[in-house]
């Protein structure tokens, strides 16, 4: 059922614990506002891509709520809303570079044309022109990872989760996109970003949430967190809170 | 500022349109193994076992045996083109998780399943089609009763072709898929009277045949083609239907749950 929000997204009590036993999401609550540059920052094990994996509905949630702009994540209209760039290329192996884009289109519910139009106008801000016809095993790492981000804002989302997509990148693909994801943001787009690279979480994120051991450790904007934490750089804060935590946990 | 929830058209049935697609695109790519290959190895079976063999052979339930194996090399090379197309597809797309694309796409379990199932159908179909094309002038066989072979056939695409899906989605190697593919489906429709009739067989090796769930596929398809039944066209037809409708069940539960296919 649907509710009135200015939320994209809306986390209450989400928990995930896989079959093995790993707890990695622990009754997290998170609220992203509409149209807000946001970063999700965590060591690996932390719970970024299991947030992001029930966010798409790829993964069960085993308790807790979770809405997209008001509609529960696994309804349709909420999966029309979402795009995705996974962490690593997951690019159909029969599909060209043409298809793979067209066929998303079609998956997402877009009229054949629209998306005809729309895959021609991603293959050029992205650059892939000339490997057009080539088939996704075909291209390389950095074409691969052009192609994955062209497929993830093909159906036009609201909400656009990009899941460490600059890594191992070339500097010029790094500037290209944040140039079209900015200008995406300013439009009204949310951003939802997970990155290594605090630096760039710095620059980009309006505001910016630290998650440990599948809860938000604190959440506030680059400066709000510096500032808090008595910090000069994000860096520092990510070392004095999550680190820091894991850390602890290890020597415990 | 408290907003309404943002309006998007999800159009479920073009998704499900693009799935359908994206699995006949697939068969058709890869022509040569998904349809070419299947076909040359049972025309095969007509030409060395019906053909150059037959002539030794009695008539079988008044048919000359050339045309009496025909109804069950169709079924056989349509049952296992329509089990391995799915198994191997979704186990593909599991492995290199670009079915992601799917499972995260506006479309119902429901047409999640039927779409996969309708790439399976489309590979049988037409394996089962050109054999059917090729056999009759080279054999003579006839079609007695086009639509209950339409039926069988249906029923027979969609119980194989959920068992591919089911086995993709249960599936960690591509050993397994191959596996119920050599151990299970072949041998049993090899013992399910392909090429013979089980009341030939006496007892007790009659009776066990009739525990031979692919024994009833075998004999509803002949009865569509021939006219003939071992138990009754009655009978095969229901197990059929049962056993068609009881895999796609199975398969759509592992849609609806996301059992297997979203940790």
């Amino acid at each position: 059922m649907q509710r009135p929000t200015n939320q994209a997204l809306e986390l209450r009590s989400l928990s995930k614990r896989y079959d093995d036993g790993t707890l990695a999401l622990d009754a997290l609550d998170l609220d992203v506002p509409a149209g807000r540059f946001f970063g999700l920052l965590g060591p690996n094990g932390a719970g970024k891509t299991t947030l992001i994996s029930a966010v798409c509905n790829l993964v069960r949630p085993s308790a807790g709520e979770l809405r997209v702009f008001g509609h529960p994540a696994d309804c349709l209209e909420a999966r029309r809303l979402v795009g995705v760039a996974e962490q690593e290329p997951n690019l159909d192996r029969f599909l060209t570079v043409y298809e793979t884009l067209l066929y998303h289109g079609g998956y997402f519910g877009m009229e054949r044309h629209e998306a005809e139009g729309r895959a021609e106008q991603m293959i050029d801000v992205f650059d892939l022109r000339a490997k057009r016809e080539v088939r996704a095993p075909k291209l390389s790492g950095g074409m691969r990872r052009r192609l994955l981000l062209a497929r993830a804002l093909l159906h036009e989302p609201r909400l656009v989760i990009l899941d460490e997509p600059t890594a191992g990148v070339d500097v010029e693909l790094r500037h290209e996109l944040w140039r079209y994801i900015c200008r995406l943001h300013e439009q009204g787009t949310t951003i939802l970003l997970t990155t290594h690279y605090l630096e760039e979480a710095e620059v980009l994120c309006e505001e910016i949430a630290l998650i440990g051991g599948g809860r938000i450790i604190a959440r506030d904007t680059a400066d709000g967190l510096k500032e808090r934490y008595d910090a000069a750089s994000l860096e520092q804060v990510y070392l004095k809170t999550v680190a820091s935590g894991r850390l602890a946990e290890e020597v415990a | 500022m408290t907003a309404g929830p943002i309006t998007a058209q999800a159009h479920p049935w073009r998704g499900f349109y693009w799935l359908c697609r994206r699995e006949c695109h697939r068969v058709i790519r890869l022509w040569t193994q998904t349809t070419l290959a299947p076909v040359v190895s049972s025309l095969l079976f007509i030409v060395v076992f019906g053909l150059s063999l037959g002539g030794r052979i009695n008539q079988i339930d008044g048919f000359d045996y050339e045309i009496f194996i025909v109804p069950g090399l169709v079924a056989m090379a349509m049952a296992q083109a329509a089990y391995s197309n799915n198994a191997s597809t979704i186990f593909q797309g599991r492995s290199d998780r670009f079915i992601d694309d799917v499972l995260a796409a506006p479309m119902h379990a429901w047409q999640m399943n039927l779409g996969y199932l309708v790439g399976g159908a489309f590979r049988a179909l037409l394996i089962g089609g050109a054999l059917a094309a090729l056999a009759a002038p080279i054999t003579g066989a006839p079609v007695e009763h086009p639509l209950l072979l339409l039926v069988a056939l249906l029923l027979l695409v969609t119980g194989f072709g959920s068992l591919g899906t089911i086995v993709g989605i249960y599936a960690e190697s591509f050993d397994h898929t191959s596996f119920i593919n050599n151990i299970v489906i072949l041998p049993l429709t090899f013992l399910g009277g392909v090429f013979y009739s089980v009341d030939r067989l006496g007892s007790p090796w009659e009776e066990i045949s009739h525990a031979n769930p692919l024994f009833y596929v075998v004999d509803a398809v002949r009865y569509g083609f021939l006219g003939t039944s071992d138990v009754g066209a009655a009978i095969s037809f229901a197990v059929l239907a049962a056993m068609a409708l009881a895999l796609y069940a199975w398969a759509q539960y592992l849609f609806t749950s996301g059992r297997k296919l979203k940790p």
